[in-house]
């Protein structure tokens, strides 16, 4: 009875949490994907949506036309992930508003340094684990 | 091939998890839940020359939800082996975390936590209830250059209360991009571990056997692997696990510091490539245990980062194929020694050296990602040459499973 007093006030406390972060108007919508290719001009935390941590953002400057982009990575992979400026990106997303008059694009994947990044699954729903208390646990061979 | 009674037993455990998941599921609007499932198949249980089998599957579950910028994460996993049965657990682990920003340029990261492990009776020993704190700090000294600060604080209690430790661990690290797409990063850490009373009172009776042998009668490693080594009749472990016994109790501390350096290298969009060395001292203490081991998948809490001083060097390669294909190979050398282990001849006599191991050690990742799952397949292979008899030994591990991220909110909604 105890546990399952426990688990229906833990489903609760999951269910009221959910409203909090949620906002229209802004989201991936894969019908609106694109590729760029770019180098990464500026890296930054920024604030982009009530209710949620602020978001590591990329400012890149495209290779073909130097059109600049805003790229939104994720909120907690400013931990996760070490990404600098100057370095040469390939991303896929999703575009997204302007408000700046700069186009944002919400990243899915990101390649970098060969390796792929990948932040979305292909219906643009998160996939992040991000700071560093998510990386604890026990090696195990083959855990790269 | 899995046996019947083995499948039996899978399909009662999941018929009381997946209700849990589904309706934790339904119930996570907004957050992210991930379930994954891992298949794994070894040679070498236990990591000892009396090599023991085994299949394990490991089912889990994770919850992310955010409540404005503080994360809530949960994480389930049973994982269940198919021979040493009694090694089957259940853990479980919850915590809130918090990014604080600091300007464009940096933050500092905060995170609470607790977790527990249990095992069944004949490991009873390893189920453990702990809590931890992490403390981080990152900063752009400059668009091409990081700056991170990392401070983690582990507090852990065990049925056995041998096991039973305080620890911290601090890091600085830096690291460097240059436009050839070389990275240099360059990391130093500080680590303590206290082990709140990790020994066996003394005997009355003075020892004239072999350590060992009179641990053995209470269940304690016999270095034979009888299966009746420390933990009991049932425990078939690597009988590698010997406690020291003290008049005075007390605690124990060991203290390390090590310096590791990268350097890693992208070459066109699809090859990376990393080299890493790691030298680590042992700078206050010792371990306090006379012999300690390593279970495949199992935290052992006698052997771990804090145990051993000595170097290990890496090099990996990661090839971005076409198909969503990742492959990942990697091969790490280590030359490690274990202050305050003794090695023992396989009859459980002190040899009179510190135990020491040289391991050769090669990884294998395949990845493949589809529209709803990702695939992979996991190859290792262990070559660990020791001073003590019971722990030189080879083997290998395959693992593979998928992972699945369950959509759990309203479409329009996904923007976090």
């Amino acid at each position: 009875m105890i546990k399952k007093i426990v688990l229906v006030g833990f489903l609760t406390f999951l269910a009221t949490g959910a409203a909090a972060g949620q906002t229209a108007g802004h989201f991936y919508d894969i019908d609106k994907e694109v590729k760029i290719e770019g180098v990464v001009r500026q890296v930054s935390l920024e604030p982009r949506y009530k209710g949620t941590a602020p978001f590591l953002v990329l400012r890149i400057e495209e290779s073909a036309g130097a059109k600049m982009y805003n790229v939104e990575v994720s909120p907690s992979w400013f931990f996760g992930q070490d990404i600098h400026g100057g370095e040469k990106v390939k991303v896929v997303g999703s575009l997204a508003e302007v408000p700046d008059g700069v186009p944002t694009v919400i990243a899915r994947e990101i390649r970098l340094r060969g390796e792929k990044i990948t932040l979305r699954d292909r219906r643009g729903f998160p996939s992040w684990q991000g700071g560093p208390q998510r990386k604890r646990g026990i090696r195990r061979f083959g855990s790269f | 091939m899995i046996d019947r009674g083995f499948y039996i037993m899978m399909i009662r455990k999941m018929r009381l998890i997946l209700p849990v998941l589904l309706i934790a599921a339904v119930s996570a609007q907004g957050g992210t839940v991930y379930l994954s499932f891992n298949q794994h198949s070894t040679r070498n249980l236990f990591q000892t020359r009396d090599a023991v089998a085994d299949q394990i599957s490991a089912f889990s579950l994770s919850i992310d939800q955010d409540f404005s910028a503080l994360s809530f994460l949960a994480n389930l996993e049973y994982s269940a082996f198919r021979q040493t049965t009694g090694l089957s657990f259940f853990s479980a682990d919850a915590g809130f975390d918090y990014l604080l920003p600091a300007g464009e340029k940096s933050a500092f990261y905060f995170a609470a936590g607790g977790a527990g492990a249990f095992y069944g009776q004949e490991y009873s020993a390893f189920s453990s209830l702990g809590a931890n704190l992490v403390a981080a700090f990152k900063t752009y000294l400059a668009p091409s250059s990081i700056l991170k600060l990392q401070w983690q604080g582990v507090y852990a209690v065990h049925r056995d209360s041998l096991f039973d430790f305080l620890s911290q661990i601090a890091s600085l690290s830096i690291d460097k991009y240059f436009q050839t797409r070389t990275t240099f990063k360059a990391d130093a850490e500080w680590g303590y571990k206290y082990f709140l009373h990790p020994f066996l009172p003394e005997p009355v009776e003075p020892l004239t056997e072999p350590i060992a042998t009179i641990a053995a009668p209470n269940g304690m490693g016999t270095g034979t692997g009888s299966g009746q080594g420390w933990g009991g009749q049932q425990y078939q472990g690597g009988n590698g696990f010997i406690p020291r016994y003290s008049s005075e109790g007390g605690g124990a501390g060991i203290g390390h510091v090590s310096l590791s350096l990268l350097a890693a290298q992208g070459i066109g969009d699809v090859i990376g490539l990393s080299a890493s060395a790691v030298q680590q001292w042992i700078v206050t203490g010792e371990n306090p245990f006379l012999s300690i081991e390593e279970f495949y998948l199992v935290q052992n809490p006698s052997a771990d980062a804090f145990s051993w001083e000595g170097r290990q060097f890496t090099g990996r390669i990661t090839l971005s194929l076409p198909w969503s294909v990742e492959l990942k190979a990697g091969y790490t050398y280590s030359n490690k020694t274990y202050p305050g282990v003794e090695s023992m001849s396989l009859e459980g006599v002190p040899m009179g050296i510190v135990r020491g191991d040289i391991r050769h050690l090669f990884e294998a990742r395949l990845e493949k990602n589809f529209r709803r799952v990702t695939v992979f397949l996991v190859y290792s292979r262990v070559d660990n040459r020791s001073t003590d008899p019971l722990f030189d030994w080879k083997g290998h591990y395959v693992m593979g499973g998928f992972e699945w991220n369950l959509p759990t909110g309203r479409r329009e909604a996904r923007h976090d």
